[in-house]
């Protein structure tokens, strides 16, 4: 093995070529999900709320990843990472000490100068709560630079529920409002029954002042905007993610192509307003 | 030396054979009508300069077909080979068409905060010797999609073939290095031999047009094109697709691919890219099981809408140019005998024809 990347310090300059990172903290948070803190060996990496990165395995192969930390937290990154294919089910059995590759950070991420001074509302859903953790955490860090936050976390069961200790944090808050829900509660659940929707209900919105971010499965983004939008929020400040095949993360292999825009480098954060029209009517 | 000057038969051989790349491929005559070959290997290749264009595009001396962009181990990625050392080459022969669909690829690889560095460094090391339409393929229709049968930049060598001889125009200085190695061989092109040159593009010109039948790509039918995505036009154009790919294989704007890794030997590892294809099923599938997941274009239907579209109407948003050339080539690939112009026109209306 001649000497790597990292090991001169030199900056890769093919986009297709990983840096390396080492997992510094892993926690299997449900029976699917696993949650990483990695830690880059060469430079930090530079990254706002809402990116994403492609994760190596060696081997195996590469899967796109939401980061879910805000760079307000640090230098590490943190993934959380459903196994559902090759390379997140051979993540597995990943622990802290073990290598990875990461590319990235790839995409637009949330325009959080565009949000700044205005009411926050969040409305996540299942693995949805991992990207938009990431707006979350960094909303709180700079709370000052934003109006009201609201929070609305949802999942089928509670122990598919993600972040179920930093929610518990977030709702002591005095300056967020925390509301979770489940679809399907066990016998030690006390919280709020049934589908995030029905917490609207229980949540103040200032339309004219509030960015609602939504991103969650398929269906709960269209109830929820449903919600948003009979609020009388604006469909320019409806927030979501789009989760698409994506292979290379620099708008050229194709793999994510939605109409006229490539979701890895023009999104994956759109407002309701472009979703709208990237609609796959074809 | 003018920008233009004229060779004979024998001066054009010197002329190719002043291109000192290490690799030449250029469009020879084969059985089955010309393609493009490396010319170093079938010396006794003829040179195909005064048939219509290859079947074949240029596309895979750009973006090969399948091609190693990492390598690594356990240890780390190996920058080093994972770089492309890329010999001088030239690819002799292209069309106007082949020109037309490098400025896209350059667009898609060259263009923005990422570029492609393999795509770069072939695009660097390759001289672009570029020859007139002379002849004309049944299913060039060039002239539709704002193209023409000959090159008026984007080479660094033009060829125009004439009755005796060629008339050679410089593109760049790269060029002209090249044709100053044959400085004694070339003359100054008469004013006769620019006429003859003139005639000959209209000519071929004359001979596209009367094929496409009027066919106009215009903004006006990009607009049409995508008002009528989700009607049931394209269904017949689904019907007869057998989902071979081949079309898009074939094109030379068409670039997506596919990236993933394997095993390259013990402990070592290699990032390997293929072409790809947004024809075929699985071309956008997200992992999980299957049903929890969607397919943004489960249908074959709205796959054949998009591959459309994607050439017609959103390449233009994207690059500011069409992603069709008007080569034709997908239309002798097609195995359905999918004909795109004929697609264009009944999707336009036009029942003329």
């Amino acid at each position: 093995m001649t000497q790597t990347d990292i090991e001169k310090g030199a900056a890769a300059a093919s986009p297709y070529v990983p840096k390396m990172a080492r997992i510094v903290a892993a926690d299997q948070m449900t029976e699917t999900e696993r949650f990483f803190r990695l830690e880059m060996e060469g430079e930090p990496l530079a990254y706002e709320p809402g990116q994403f990165v492609g994760v190596t395995v060696f081997g195996v192969g590469e899967s796109p990843i939401s980061i879910c930390s805000s760079p307000t937290q640090g230098e590490r990154i943190e993934l959380t990472i459903r196994s559902v294919g090759l390379v997140t089910g051979a993540l597995r059995t990943f622990e802290a000490g073990d290598r990875l590759g990461i590319r990235g950070p790839f995409g637009n991420g949330f325009d959080t100068g565009a949000m700044k001074g205005q009411d926050v509302l969040f409305v996540a859903g299942g693995l949805g709560l991992a990207p938009t953790r990431s707006l979350i955490r960094y909303v709180l860090d700079k709370r000052e630079d934003f109006g009201k936050v609201t929070i609305l976390a949802g999942a089928r069961e509670p122990n598919l529920l993600l972040f179920r200790e930093e929610i518990a944090e977030w709702v002591e808050r005095s300056d967020a409002d925390t509301l979770v829900t489940v679809n399907q509660p066990d016998k030690d659940w006390k919280g709020n029954v049934g589908v995030i929707t029905r917490l609207f209900k229980q949540v103040e919105i200032d339309p004219a002042r509030t960015c609602a971010v939504i991103v969650g499965p398929p269906v709960m983004f269209k109830f929820a905007v449903l919600e948003a939008l009979a609020a009388g929020v604006p469909e320019h400040r409806i927030i979501c993610s789009l989760e698409r095949h994506m292979k290379c993360g620099v708008g050229k292999c194709g793999h994510c192509q939605i109409r006229g825009v490539y979701v890895c480098r023009d999104g994956p954060v759109f407002t309701y307003e472009q979703v709208k029209r990237l609609r796959e009517g074809i | 030396m003018s920008k233009m000057l004229f060779l004979s038969e024998d001066g054009l051989v010197r002329l190719l054979e002043a291109v000192k790349a290490s690799e030449v491929y250029a469009a020879v005559r084969r059985e089955r009508g010309p393609e493009y070959c490396h010319l170093q290997k079938v010396p006794e290749a003829e040179l195909a300069l005064r048939e219509p264009r290859p079947s074949s595009s240029l596309k895979a001396f750009l973006q090969p077909a399948k091609e190693r962009v990492a390598v690594y181990t356990n240890e780390g990625f190996d920058v080093e080979a994972s770089r492309l050392v890329c010999e001088d080459r030239a690819l002799v022969g292209l069309r106007a068409c082949d020109l037309v669909a490098i400025a896209y690829l350059d667009k898609v690889f060259r263009e923005g905060d990422f570029k492609d560095p393999f795509y770069e460094a072939r695009r660097e090391s390759e001289l672009l010797v570029s020859v007139d339409c002379v002849a004309v393929h049944e299913n060039c229709f060039c002239t539709a999609v704002g193209g023409r049968p000959f090159a008026e930049s984007g080479f660094d060598l033009n060829i125009t073939p004439l009755e005796s001889g060629y008339l050679v125009e410089v593109g760049t200085e790269r060029g002209r290095e090249v044709v100053d190695r044959v400085a004694d061989a070339a003359a100054e092109p008469t004013d006769e031999q620019l006429a003859e040159r003139n005639a000959a593009r209209q000519k071929s010109i004359d001979q596209v047009e009367k094929q496409t039948r009027g066919l106009r790509v215009t903004d006006k039918v990009q607009e049409l094109l995508l008002a009528k995505q989700g009607t049931d036009e394209l269904s017949e154009m689904a019907a007869r697709c057998v989902e071979c790919a081949a079309c898009t294989f074939i094109c030379p704007t068409c670039h997506c691919f596919h990236l993933y890794d394997q095993v390259g030997g013990e402990e070592n590892f290699e990032r390997i890219r293929t072409w790809d294809s947004c024809i075929l099923g699985g071309y956008s599938r997200m992992a999980g099981p299957a049903g929890a997941k969607p397919t943004p274009r489960p249908s074959l239907r709205s796959r054949c809408a998009n591959r459309l579209l994607h050439k017609y109407a959103f390449s233009p948003q994207q690059y500011g140019m069409l992603g069709c050339t008007g080569c034709g080539r997908c239309i002798e690939a097609c195995c359905g005998e999918i004909d795109i112009r004929e697609v264009l026109r009944e999707l336009i209306g036009d029942t003329s024809g």
